[in-house]
């Protein structure tokens, strides 16, 4: 029977790998993230979860020893955070080109300098393009849930894939949350099948030298098995319906089907963006939300669909790739670059280094929104001293008049 | 690989699919090629006979006591008699002794295990007669050896001796402690079992004459020795005993002392037979040589045993006159000097002008015997009384040979066998038989500085234990045992042939030495880094130029 | 054969080793004791190159190649997967000295921390040889490298990696060499004969090409920095309990040197080779003195 129990993100991870069946788990402690590490060390230890523990000495460790464990046929797990997953980054890529469908969770925050533990996109967002798929968590449920959907679709697809979930906001705060039926998720989610496993029987190196006549071919592979990812979730998330209750697609509108204005958003940062949504319709302004939660595979049919014939949208973006704009804005332009009906896509960069975004952020970003005619590429809401607007174009560099050193 | 032309048909990650021996032929990085060669070890070069000794050491430490025997009998047909007696010029030449601190391998001893181990191994009774006969006169170790080649090429063989009994030199001149006669006996046993004919109490010049041998016979070997003797000069010459009929006469048990205090007059190895036999009679010996120790032509070992039995050594002592005084020999000697060396090479010995007066009771003299020469025409002799011979021993004569002593003067036994065994080969040559000789030994000798003596194991030389007997006669030291043997032979470094030690197969970085009961070097791989020839502890590998190779 | 190691061969022909590669063969000699239920975990290292180019492999055990710095650690997850499965393979980690003493130096020690149920082999060529000879912080004292030219040659001495295990105190560590063949299969045997723990070896493997030398001379080079005191053979238990397996001769430490170019600068500098030699003796009083302790029956 399923259980209901009250518990925080970081617990939920814990749960979701050990619901999963992780067969080996390999991390190194971090803020916010900490949590996770210590329950699956009490589950392993007690027994609960027949699982071997490595405590590593580093998160590129941990990625290595899930490597190993992966490579070998094992399901391994790990989560990390922040300046963690940065440090990952070597093995992420070698995690996809071994194949090998490791699940990890990332608590995002903010990379340093100056140290913040506190909630940011920007560590997860910069590992967008190495290679792993990529699901942004809103609830305490789905820190559990997405783990064992996300190891459905990867041991299809032998790539690895990564549970976004916000600091503090989503690790610390306490949910209800139903904790699946084993049985049922075995049902839904089989033991492993590993394409190889470093059987001595079978005495093969296995990711070697490749030269240039070969390494193309073995490379589109990776990139048609993440297109091919894009359906398995969505079948994947229908199962997990049938199954355990709760269908998952890669978005998800919010009194969408008829609205003007949309505003996107990923996370947790969402349910105040929903509630805004909520104010706006009872003021009469035909707003909606789509939650973007595949960032990889990116659902960009779906996208398209969702958004096509808006008359504005507005991407809410905690995160921000200096020079450019903010990614999730980035990427949804790029998806309906060149549709006849795209809408004018604004994007506003929010809440850096874990600055609160509230219902009211949100109205702020709905109120410039429907005034403003140029869709800029990045619109800063809250920074001291400044009105919502794109990056000063004047601003020069100068030295700080010394201060007093404080003794 | 193919297939690889479609993406469809790659497999999902960089998986192996093959051994890199299918594709990659390292052997096409290669400038030089090592080679096993075999090539000649200095103790073999050493060895007058050429007795391919690593390579019979090697059949021994596989312990196939067949196949060793084979290969030293195709050199020597008497291991059991030159294993007691030879005096081991092949252990002056091994490399080991000669690349570090440590003794030379102790060959004779491990040819006499041999020996021993093969005494009832009959010999192979020819697979094929030719027909032919041959004659041999002198049934010493050059007539037993020349006898048991022709024989074993298939002729039928006579032997023809002045003696009652056949072994010449082995029987009647060499000590008993040293050669047992029932060694002798059992050698001619087996060349009688191969059907060598002996025939007794025949004297060349007397009973059988030349001209009658060669008109009989298709071939003629002489090997009748040197026994006859020489003049030394000395004044009353005719007071002194020569030594080698006092052996002979001590081997068939009819000798007697003269008296307690004898004297031996000489230096060389027959000098030490009489001392050591005179001392084991009961006589106490002194040996007066003109020279010093370190020119004394004895095998050093004999001299020790003499020094062991006893016998005193008066070096730079010239005898000049012998005297009769009652029942006494009064020796007139003069002291020597040594001045500059001769044409031998030793320093030689210069009258001082001193004399002293020893007093004996009996004084016997080996200074060297000579060839009798007598019952050969004079075509076949040169101006000095010599046999006019070529390097086989061919005379002027067709398919007349001579040899061993006869031809030499004293020498050695090993050289007799040689001289034999020679005469033998020459004679099957003219006879149109060479095809059934093994081919010579290559020229290329391995040089101390080629060996590698890093895995050579540290222990002691085994030699011939003392044995322990009480009979002064006995033989005095006994034959070493199988593990002393096989412990010896590990410590040979296999100059110039592959014993399969395994030292380049285990040091090979590319797995390209192949091991099938021995290396196999893969070309196809190997990329010619030169370890395996640098590592060999005996050389037994070279390394080739490709271009040479390929150029032949 | 007279060597007492086995005839069966667990590397193919054709790999892309160099002439003379120390790499190579202290891998076909360790395979030969290693057994066949085992796996290698291959960090960033020559023999990256040497196994061969997909799709070919020359091992008779999986190889699972991996980053640089990983060896240790990916050996660990191996290790840990087939713990799970209920299977008893030998795991290795086949690293360079670049991906032991260096890159691969933090993850190694919180493998051998851990005690970790792995091998480590470490096959020491002494710099980065497979970039073309950079400097590492296993290149002794004197030598040449791109990075420590002739007019700057390497100043400090080479890291004491055995040091550094045996401060981490797992079951088994060893020096070894293929020049001395029968010394390195026992060791290996009795590294995978220990399980349930840590085991290190620590291979100093010629490099012809980067130590400046003749390839032919290859298994003389190695056999002179045991006797010459340099490169020493033993085995430490438990961290205490030290072994010394070959007594070095006293070889001069010349007669090491001078069979490669690399120490040219060194063997020109008189004050540095004094130094060196002060080192090699310091080091080698050091551990005969442990060895003593650990054999004369007081605690170690």
């Amino acid at each position: 029977m399923p259980e209901r129990l009250l518990l925080t993100g970081n617990h939920a991870a814990a749960y979701g790998a050990m619901l999963a069946r992780s067969e080996v788990i390999s991390a190194y402690p971090i803020t916010p993230q900490t949590m996770i590490v210590e329950l699956l060390s009490e589950l392993t230890a007690s027994g609960r979860l027949d699982a071997k523990f490595i405590t590593v000495e580093s998160e590129h460790s941990a990625m290595a020893a899930c490597v190993g464990a992966s490579a070998a046929g094992a399901r391994a797990y790990t989560a990390t955070s922040g300046q963690g997953l940065a440090l990952m980054h070597e093995m992420l890529h070698w995690a996809v080109g071994a194949r090998l469908p490791i699940v990890l969770t990332n608590v995002s925050r903010a990379m340093a300098p100056g140290w913040s533990i506190w909630s940011d996109q920007s560590d997860i967002l910069s590992q967008r393009d190495v290679g792993w798929m990529m699901l942004f968590a809103e609830s305490v449920q789905e820190a559990q849930d997405f783990i064992i959907w996300m190891y459905r679709v990867a041991e299809q697809v032998f790539l690895p894939g990564m549970v976004g979930m916000d600091a503090f906001i989503l690790s610390h705060t306490a949910e209800p949350l139903i904790v699946h039926d084993q049985e049922a998720v075995d049902e839904y989610l089989p033991g492993f099948q590993p394409l190889y496993d470093l059987d001595p029987e079978q005495p093969r190196a296995y990711g070697g030298l490749v030269n240039r006549d070969h390494y193309f071919e073995l490379r589109y592979k990776v990139y048609e098995n993440m297109e091919r990812a894009g359906q398995l979730l969505i079948d994947a998330g229908e199962e997990f319906g049938e199954v355990l209750g709760h269908k998952y697609t890669p978005l998800e509108g919010f009194m969408l089907d008829d609205a003007d204005y949309v505003l996107v958003s990923a996370g947790a940062m969402t349910s105040n963006v929903r509630q805004a949504v909520r104010d706006l319709r009872e003021k009469g302004i035909k707003a909606g939300l789509l939650r973007v939660i595949a960032f990889r595979p990116f659902p960009v049919k779906q996208i398209r669909q969702k958004l096509g014939g808006r008359k504005k949208v507005a991407v809410l973006d905690r995160n921000m790739s200096a020079g450019h704009s903010g990614i999730f804005a980035e990427e949804i332009r790029s998806a309906l670059l060149g549709r006849p009906d795209a809408p004018p896509v604004y994007g506003y960069v929010v809440g850096i280094g874990g600055r609160d975004v509230r219902v009211e952020t949100a109205h702020e970003v709905m109120n410039d929104l429907l005034v403003r005619d140029e869709p800029e590429m990045s619109l800063f809401v809250g920074v001291k001293g400044l009105p919502i607007g794109p990056l000063r174009s004047d601003y020069e560099i100068r030295p700080l008049e010394p201060l007093e050193v404080m003794r | 690989m193919s297939g690889l032309d479609h993406v469809d048909n790659y497999p999902e990650i960089p998986v192996s699919l093959a051994a890199t021996s299918t594709v990659l032929k390292t052997g096409a990085w290669r400038s030089v090629r090592p080679v096993i060669r075999i090539r000649t070890a200095p103790c073999s070069a050493y060895c007058p006979a050429g007795i391919s000794i690593p390579e019979y050491f090697d059949h021994l430490k596989e312990e196939k006591l067949d196949e060793a025997h084979s290969v030293f009998m195709e050199r020597n047909p008497f291991p059991r008699i030159t294993g007691r007696v030879c005096p081991h010029l092949c252990e002056q030449g091994c490399n080991l002794a000669v690349a570090t601190d440590e003794k030379p391998l102790s060959i004779r001893s491990i040819e006499r295990w041999l020996g021993d181990q093969t005494a009832d191994l009959p010999h192979p009774y020819p697979t094929e007669e030719t027909g032919k006969q041959v004659a041999v006169v002198g049934a010493g170790p050059a007539g037993m050896a020349a006898a048991y080649y022709l024989r074993r090429s298939g002729h039928k063989v006579t032997v023809f001796d002045r003696r009652e009994s056949a072994g010449g030199i082995l029987r009647y001149g060499i000590p008993e402690y040293r050669l047992p006669t029932a060694v002798v006996e059992n050698e001619i046993e087996k060349l009688e079992d191969m059907g060598v004919e002996f025939r007794m109490r025949l004297a060349l010049g007397t009973d059988l004459k030349l001209e009658d041998l060669e008109a009989a016979y298709a071939a003629v070997f002489v090997a009748t020795g040197a026994t006859g003797q020489r003049s030394t000069g000395i004044e009353g010459e005719s007071l002194l005993e020569p030594g080698l009929a006092f052996l002979e006469a001590a081997n068939r048990n009819l000798a007697s002392l003269p008296g307690e205090r004898c004297a031996v007059i000489g230096g060389g190895n027959t000098a030490m037979d009489v001392a050591r036999m005179l001392q084991r009679m009961g006589a106490k010996v002194t040996v007066l040589y003109r020279r010093t120790l370190a020119e004394m032509p004895a095998i050093e070992e004999e001299y020790e045993r003499a020094l062991e039995d006893g016998v005193d050594f008066n070096w730079l002592t010239q005898p000049r006159k012998v005297t009769k005084l009652g029942d006494k020999l009064l020796v007139t000697v003069e002291q020597m000097r040594l001045g500059t060396p001769d044409e031998s090479g030793r320093r030689r010995p210069e009258p001082t002008g001193i004399t002293r007066e020893l007093r004996f009771d009996g004084v016997f003299s080996a200074t060297g015997e000579k060839a009798d020469t007598a019952p050969f025409p004079d075509r076949l002799r040169d101006s000095h009384g010599w046999l006019d011979l070529d390097g086989d021993g061919a005379t002027k004569d067709p398919l007349v040979y001579a040899g061993g002593d006869l031809a030499t003067g004293p020498a050695t036994v090993i050289e007799a066998v040689v001289a034999g065994r020679n005469a033998a080969r020459a004679i099957d040559a003219e006879l149109g038989y060479a095809d059934r000789w093994p081919a010579e030994p290559p020229a290329d000798t391995v040089s101390p500085a080629e060996v590698n003596v890093t895995y050579m194991p540290h222990h002691d030389r085994a030699e011939d234990p003392p044995a322990v007997t009480a009979d002064p006669f006995a033989e005095e030291t006994n034959t070493l045992t199988a593990a002393d043997v096989l412990g010896e032979i590990d410590r040979c470094l296999s100059c110039g042939y592959c014993n399969t030690c395994g030292t380049c197969f285990v040091f090979c970085p590319d797995g390209a030495i192949l091991w099938d009961n021995g290396p196999r070097i893969d070309h196809e791989f190997c990329k010619g880094c030169g370890i395996c020839v640098n590592e060999c502890p005996g050389h037994a590998m070279v390394l080739v130029n490709e271009r040479e190779v390929s150029h032949a | 054969m007279r060597w007492v190691v086995p005839e069966a061969e667990h590397m193919a022909e054709g790999t892309l080793g160099c002439q003379g590669c120390g790499g190579a063969l202290s891998m076909r000699l360790v395979l030969k004791e290693l057994g066949q239920d085992a796996v290698a975990v291959l960090p960033a290292c020559c023999w990256s190159i040497i196994d061969g180019p997909w799709p070919v492999h020359a091992l008779d055990i999986p190889v699972l190649h991996t980053a640089f710095e990983t060896a240790a650690v990916v050996a660990t997850g191996v290790k840990a997967a087939k713990t799970i499965q209920g299977k008893d393979t030998t795991v290795v980690a086949w690293a360079g000295d670049g991906g032991t003493f260096d890159i691969g130096l933090q993850a190694l020690s919180g493998a051998a921390e851990r005690n970790e149920d792995i091998l480590f082999i470490c096959y020491d060529n002494e710099a980065y040889m497979n970039t073309g000879i950079q400097r590492s912080s296993s290149t002794p004292t004197g030598t040449w490298t791109t990075t420590t030219p002739d007019q700057r040659p390497e100043a400090r001495p080479k890291k004491d990696i055995m040091g550094i295990i045996a401060a981490h105190r797992i079951p088994y560590a060893a020096t070894a060499t293929a020049a001395y063949p029968e010394d390195l299969e026992h060791k290996v045997r009795t590294a995978v004969s220990i399980k349930g723990g840590m085991r290190f070896l620590h291979l100093l493997s010629v490099c012809p090409p980067g130590w400046k030398m003749e390839a032919d001379q290859a298994i003389e080079v190695m056999r002179r920095a045991v006797r010459s005191k340099v490169f020493p053979l033993y085995e430490i238990r438990n961290g205490r309990e030290y072994t010394i397996t070959h007594w070095p001769d006293d070889l001069p430490i010349e007669d090491y040197f001078s069979l490669q170019g690399r120490f040219k600068p060194l063997l020109g500098n008189d004050e540095m080779l004094e130094l060196v030699r002060e080192n090699v003796e310091e080091r080698w009083q050091t551990l005969l003195a442990r060895h003593e302790r650990s054999h004369s029956g007081a605690p170690a």
